[in-house]
């Protein structure tokens, strides 16, 4: 009884990056139980389900951005690619096309732009920095000639239901959009868990020689990383045009820093092979419990984008010291 | 060695059918005719060795058969089959073929299941079956009288038991072509044991099995044919009880090589390095040595024992907890490898391409790297000039066979770059010269001329200490003979008295820590 106990246990705790996860998770806590004693309105039903709704695209999109972390990649085109979601499909229903077509049309066009990250990356093997600051320039420009480098008028009264789906409509007490984020968690979570492809994306970014010479597809599985960034960057796009109900060219601007930091901060490692997302939420709550919290406190945004920049880099400075002291003990010989 | 006496040859390997047939293969690289026109036949159930110095194109060739390099012309039969066009990783792979690389080649952020299943997952329907992965594991690693939990992370594993993992993931890939490439450099003689009764085991299943090794003594317990390379170039192909030693190595070499150990005498000096009670960690406890100058240390022990830590913490790599460092009767204080440089005290590391090489630099910048001090003026612009004459000096004092200083690192032969680490010391004047491991996986000829470059240094009256997990060079090369254990030191011997046997029991002289924890 106690081994069968103890197994799992053992096993979790294995897993590499686990402790920064549960480091960090006594540090949400900790976070909510000041702020919830700073003000009590903190924890009443009402902000919390906005809080909610605020974390929701962060963690989307640090989904995303932690599946191309793991492959040892990044993924700069992110805000971009969240823009011109916005833009492209708000355009497309303003100008009368039914919404479930207008979504349909924004998905491929954000997965064309997700598969040539992921070709640009493996296949011609630019540098990803590089190569997602080329598709993100590019996406933001075609977020901008979308509607004639203008913002869109308002998505109207036939794209209402639209707006439901995506923001406004509640489903079992719940917003749509935290449904939302929750339902694809769990998704590419069983995926990056669960499936082979999640396997070797993890084994790419552990030692990508090692992955291609036990017959691992390098291409294809760094491009299903890139898509699945795209495309939870995509529906972050359409929860953004849901809710403001037009289309704004600068949608989606610095996301994909965002999506950096709810992945680091969750303990996904920037040099990839390590990351759960688990850790994403925790991150991506860390960054929405801290706007929100320091907005209750009377924080100017100078002062919370301070402090965020703080956690982020206290946060990954935690996990090298208390790796770095682990290494020299069980140096190799 | 003794330790693997035990197993017998069998003959029946000369009738097994080929299973490889690779004719008149030729690859170019830039600059480089890497294999020329080789010729390469394997039979089922047959132990082959390949043999060659480092550069003789042996891994470009296993790396063709393996799929991970493209042949550029000549013709692959594998059992039989004409292999149309190029012959990719997966298809090699579905084919039966495994690779051991020499450099280990593990994910080391996934688990030990998950590295040994990787590219072949049990995935029904893209699912994957942990359990019964779990399960296989096991079985496998069982069958290697390994003790390892599937579940532990490969990354925290000793370097010894990461190359078990690796044998264990060519077994359970079900190869029928194994292809091992420098095997035992890292393992216990334990393990190497255990590696030769399954080679033994594997043969009788009718796995045709290529062997690379410069451990030539190795090859006498379970070779049965030898294919000798040179240059790019297939030299022959022999049973291998048809062949001596000798003969073995003057067709690698192309010559005969009269000394395998030079020795040279010189008289013992003063004393340049004293360590006194040098503590860093578990593999470092209390370490006191002395280096004279005109000799030469050697640090003998199994893996694990600390010879490498306690070079890390001379040098000033891990951090001292207790103990002195002295050279030339001064004491000094060395908190990180810029004192010990700064003194005359250099390493030259065990892992080349991890720790001794910047290897997306040049030659030229590899070596000017540690001696910039000396090459710059005082505004920090580096002079050319001088950097060109020392790179040209080093390049020639050691022999280093390159293209050009130009080149990257990473494209010279293991024995070459092994000069370039060393070479790089030389440049300036040190008064110590610490090698751990210098000659690990590089060829006959080179770690002659290694030796030989030790022996120089010695003359010139630096005091030099060498870590080797080798005995023979251990014995061939060190005027005196430190033997450590567990962390401590164990036994000091002087050349004319050491022999393996005393070597082997003092390196084995574990303290039974149950008795000083209850006394």
């Amino acid at each position: 009884m106690m081994s069968a106990l103890k197994r799992p246990l053992k096993r979790l705790l294995a897993i590499r990056g686990i402790g920064q996860v549960l480091t960090v998770t006594v540090g949400l806590i900790l976070l909510c139980i000041v702020f919830g004693i700073m003000n009590p309105i903190f924890f009443s039903s009402r902000n919390v389900a906005n809080l909610l709704r605020q974390i929701a695209p962060i963690l989307l999109i640090g989904i995303g951005q932690s599946y191309v972390l793991i492959t040892g990649n990044i993924d700069l085109s992110i805000g971009s690619v969240v823009g011109m979601s916005t833009m492209i499909s708000a355009t497309l229903m303003t100008k009368g096309v039914s919404p479930l077509f207008a979504v349909l049309i924004t998905i491929i066009c954000c997965l064309a732009l997700g598969l040539s990250n992921g070709l640009l990356v493996s296949f011609a093997k630019l540098p990803p920095f590089i190569a997602t600051l080329g598709t993100m320039t590019i996406a933001r420009g075609i977020a901008q000639i979308a509607n004639n480098n203008y913002n869109t008028d308002s998505i109207g009264e036939s794209a209402q239901s639209f707006r439901d789906f995506f923001y406004y409509g509640k489903t079992l007490g719940l917003y749509n959009t935290i449904w939302i984020a929750i339902l694809l968690w769990i998704v590419f979570n069983f995926l990056l868990t669960r499936t082979k492809s999640g396997r070797h994306i993890y084994a790419i970014g552990s030692n990508a020689e090692a992955a291609r010479l036990s017959g691992v597809n390098i291409v294809g599985t760094t491009t299903k990383a890139y898509l699945v960034s795209a495309f939870v960057s995509c529906v972050v796009g359409l929860i953004t045009t849901a809710t403001s109900g037009m289309g704004t060219m600068d949608a989606g601007n610095s996301y994909e820093l965002y999506a950096v930091a709810a992945s680091v901060i969750g303990g996904v490692s920037t040099l990839g092979g390590q990351g759960l997302l688990f850790g994403t939420v925790i991150g991506a709550s860390i960054w929405g419990v801290l706007q929100n919290g320091l907005q209750f406190a009377g924080a100017p945004v100078a002062i919370r984008n301070i402090v965020i920049g703080i956690i982020v880099v206290v946060s990954v400075l935690l996990d090298v010291i208390v790796r770095s002291g682990k290494m020299t003990k069980k140096k190799p010989v | 060695m003794t330790h693997a006496r035990l197993i017998t040859r069998s003959c029946t390997a000369m009738e097994g059918p080929y299973i490889v047939e690779m004719e008149h293969i030729s690859k170019t690289f830039p600059g480089v005719k890497a294999l020329d026109d080789v010729r390469f036949r394997l039979r089922s159930g047959e132990v082959m060795a390949l043999l060659g110095e480092n550069g003789a194109g042996k891994s470009t060739l296993v790396k063709i058969l393996s799929g991970v390099y493209t042949r550029d012309s000549g013709s692959i039969k594998l059992f039989g089959q004409e292999i149309q066009g190029d012959l990719k990783p997966h298809q090699a792979q579905q084919l039966g073929i495994s690779i051991i690389h020499q450099e280990l080649n593990m994910c080391s952020h996934l688990t030990v299941e998950q590295n040994i299943f990787l590219g072949h997952e049990q995935a029904p329907l893209s699912l994957l079956d942990n359990r019964s992965m779990r399960k296989k594991a096991k079985h496998v690693l069982d069958s290697l009288h390994m003790d390892i939990d599937p579940d532990t992370v490969v990354g925290d594993l000793p370097v010894s038991k990461q190359q078990m993992v690796e044998i264990a993931k060519a077994l359970q890939a079900q190869a029928k072509i194994l292809i091992m490439d420098e095997p035992t450099s890292a393992l216990t003689s334990v393990e190497i044991n255990q590696l030769f009764t399954l080679i033994k085991e594997l043969r009788e299943k009718g796995c045709g099995i290529i062997y690379i090794s410069h451990r030539l003594e190795e090859l006498q317990h379970i070779v049965d044919t030898v294919t000798i390379m040179r240059d790019g170039k297939f030299i022959l192909e022999t049973p291998f009880r048809d062949l001596s030693m000798n003969r073995i190595i003057a067709n690698m070499v192309g010559r005969e090589i009269k000394e395998k150990f030079p020795r040279v005498i010189t008289p013992r000096g003063k004393k340049v390095l004293e360590v006194r009670n040098l503590k860093a960690g578990n593999l470092v406890r209390d370490i006191s040595l002395d280096v004279y100058a005109g000799e030469i240390l050697g640090l003998a022990g199994l893996m694990g024992a600390g010879r490498t830590e306690t070079t890390r913490a001379i040098f000033g790599i891990d951090a001292k907890e207790e103990g002195s460092i002295v050279v030339d009767g001064k004491l000094l204080s060395i908190k990180c490898p810029e004192d010990a440089i700064r003194e005359g005290l250099v390493l030259a590391p065990e892992d080349r391409k991890k720790d001794g090489l910047c290897t997306k630099l040049s030659i030229r910048e590899n070596i000017a790297l540690p001696n910039l001090d000396q090459l710059c003026n005082r505004l920090g612009i580096v002079n050319r000039k001088k950097e060109l004459a020392m790179v040209d000096k080093v390049v020639q004092d050691l022999k280093v066979k390159l293209a050009s200083p130009e080149v990257n690192a990473s494209s010279l032969s293991g024995g070459n770059q092994q000069k370039v680490v060393v070479g790089k010391w030389l440049a300036r004047n040190s008064r110590v010269v610490i090698f751990d491991e210098p000659t690990r996986g590089i060829d006959v000829a080179s770690k002659v001329e290694i030796y030989q470059l030790m022996n120089q240094l010695k003359q010139e009256g630096i005091a030099v200490m060498f870590v080797s997990s080798e005995m023979p060079e251990i014995l061939g090369i060190a005027d005196r003979i430190v033997v450590m254990c567990d962390g401590r030191i164990t036994g000091s011997l002087l050349q004319e008295e050491a022999t393996q046997e005393k070597i082997l029991e003092m390196a084995t002289r574990f303290e039974n820590k149950l008795a000083t924890q209850i006394g």
